[in-house]
C-alpha cells in the first residue's frame, strides 16, 4: 500500500516536472531571435478579418475598401522608435490607397494620446486582443502586417526603422502569384516564403 | 529503496512519453533517422510507418508502465526497449556520429556522441532496475489511481506533442 501511494506520487511529480521542463524549453526556443523571425503571417495566406470600433467609435473593417491596409501592431511603447514613426507618416502622406491602422492589444489610453504626441493623431487607433495578435502571429512589437483589399497579406514583418516600412510597402505593391498551390509545391511543407525585410 | 525504484520506474515511463508524443508531433524528421539504420530502397514508402510504429509503441509503453505498475512483464518490456535505445546509441556513434537522433523530436538536438552512448546506459540501467526490488502486488493501484495515472499520461504526451510540433516550425531555434 505504500509502495503503491510512494509510485503515484513520483509519478505525478515526474509528470509535473516533465511538463514544467518542456514548457522551459519551449519558452526559451521561442523567445529566440529565429522563432520572432517566423512571427507574423506569411505573404499570400489569408489575414484575420475583423470589424472593430476606433477610438472615435467609427467602426473600422479588415480587409479595407481601400487597395492596401497596414496594421501596426503597437502600443505607447512606439515613441521608442521615431524612425517608424518617421516612415508611418511618410506613408501615410504618400499614398490615398493605403489605410494604416494601429491594433493595440488590449485596452491602452496612454497610446491614443502618446500617438497624438508622435504626430500620428490621425491615424484611427483600435483596441484589439492578444487573442486577435495570436490570430495575426504577433507577440513582439512594433510589427506591421500590409493586408490587400482580398484580405491577402502582403507583407509582414517586425520593424525598428523607416526603411524597413518603405521597402516592405514596395514589397506589397508586387501582385501576388496567381497560383498559390504551384507556390506551395516550390516550398516544402507548404510554407510561403516570408515577406520580412 | 522502494522509492528509488519506483522513481526509476516512474522516470522512464514519463521519458517515454515525452520521446512518444514529441516523435509523433515530427514523424518526417524521426523516419529519416529509421532510414539510417534501415537503409533499404525497397522500404522507403514504409519509413513513416516504422516512424509511427516505434512512436506509439513509446506512446503505449509509457502509458502502460504509468497507469499499471504492478503488471511486472510490462518492466520486461522496457527494459528491452532501454537496452535497444543503447544499442541504437552505439551503432549510431559508430556509424553517423554527429547527425541528430531525434529521439525526443524537435524538443532535442542530440546527436548520437559519447554522451549519447551514456544516456542510452543509463536508461538502461533504470529498466533494469525498475525490474527488481518492488513485487508487482506492492504497487497495485486502485480504478481512480489508474484513471488519475492515465490522466497524468495524457497531459505529458499532449504537451510533448504540442511543444515539440510548435519548435518543428522553427528549425533553427530548437533547444539542445
Amino acid at each position: 500500500m505504500i509502495s503503491a501511494v510512494a509510485f503515484i506520487a513520483v509519478a505525478i511529480v515526474l509528470c509535473a516536472a516533465a511538463v514544467m521542463a518542456i514548457f522551459g524549453i519551449t519558452n526559451v526556443a521561442m523567445s529566440g531571435p529565429k522563432a520572432i523571425e517566423n512571427d507574423g503571417l506569411h505573404r499570400g495566406l489569408a489575414a484575420p478579418a475583423w470589424s472593430l470600433p476606433d477610438s472615435s467609435g467609427r467602426i473600422l473593417v479588415s480587409p479595407s475598401t481601400k487597395p492596401f491596409q497596414l496594421m501596426v501592431f503597437t502600443d505607447h511603447s512606439l515613441k521608442s522608435f521615431p524612425s517608424v514613426v518617421d516612415g508611418l507618416k511618410i506613408l501615410a502622406g504618400q499614398t490615398a490607397d493605403l489605410e494604416i491602422i494601429v491594433l493595440l492589444a488590449q485596452d491602452n489610453a496612454a497610446a491614443v494620446g502618446v500617438l497624438r504626441l508622435l504626430g500620428l493623431g490621425d491615424l484611427p487607433v483600435v483596441t484589439g486582443t492578444p487573442a486577435l495578435y495570436g490570430r495575426y502571429n504577433v507577440r513582439v512589437t512594433p510589427f506591421v502586417i500590409f493586408v490587400d483589399s482580398a484580405g491577402r497579406v502582403r507583407a509582414s514583418s517586425l520593424v525598428n526603422h523607416e526603411w524597413q516600412i518603405m521597402k516592405l510597402w514596395r514589397l506589397a505593391n508586387i501582385p501576388l502569384s496567381p497560383d498559390p498551390v504551384s507556390r506551395a509545391r516550390r516550398f516544402p511543407g507548404g510554407r510561403q516564403p516570408a515577406g520580412v525585410v | 529503496m522502494d522509492v528509488l525504484v519506483l522513481g526509476a520506474k516512474a522516470a522512464l515511463a514519463v521519458m517515454l512519453l515525452v520521446a512518444g508524443g514529441a516523435k509523433l508531433a515530427d514523424l518526417t524528421g524521426f523516419a529519416a533517422v529509421v532510414r539510417l539504420f534501415i537503409p533499404l530502397r525497397g522500404l522507403a514508402p514504409a519509413y513513416k510507418y516504422l516512424a509511427t510504429t516505434v512512436a506509439v509503441a513509446e506512446v503505449i509503453l509509457g502509458s502502460a508502465s504509468l497507469s499499471f505498475p504492478a503488471v511486472e512483464w510490462i518492466n520486461l518490456v522496457v527494459l528491452a526497449a532501454g537496452c535497444a535505445f543503447a544499442a541504437v546509441s552505439v551503432v549510431g556513434f559508430a556509424r553517423h556520429r554527429g547527425k541528430s537522433c531525434r529521439c525526443f523530436g524537435a524538443l532535442s538536438r542530440r546527436t548520437f556522441d559519447v554522451p549519447g552512448i551514456l544516456r542510452g546506459a543509463l536508461i538502461a540501467a533504470f529498466a533494469a532496475v525498475a525490474t527488481v526490488g518492488v513485487s508487482g502486488p506492492a504497487v497495485r493501484l486502485g480504478v481512480p489511481a489508474q484513471i488519475l495515472l492515465l490522466a497524468a499520461a495524457v497531459l505529458v504526451l499532449a504537451v510533448s506533442f504540442t511543444a515539440a510540433k510548435a519548435l518543428a516550425a522553427v528549425p533553427q531555434a530548437r533547444s539542445r
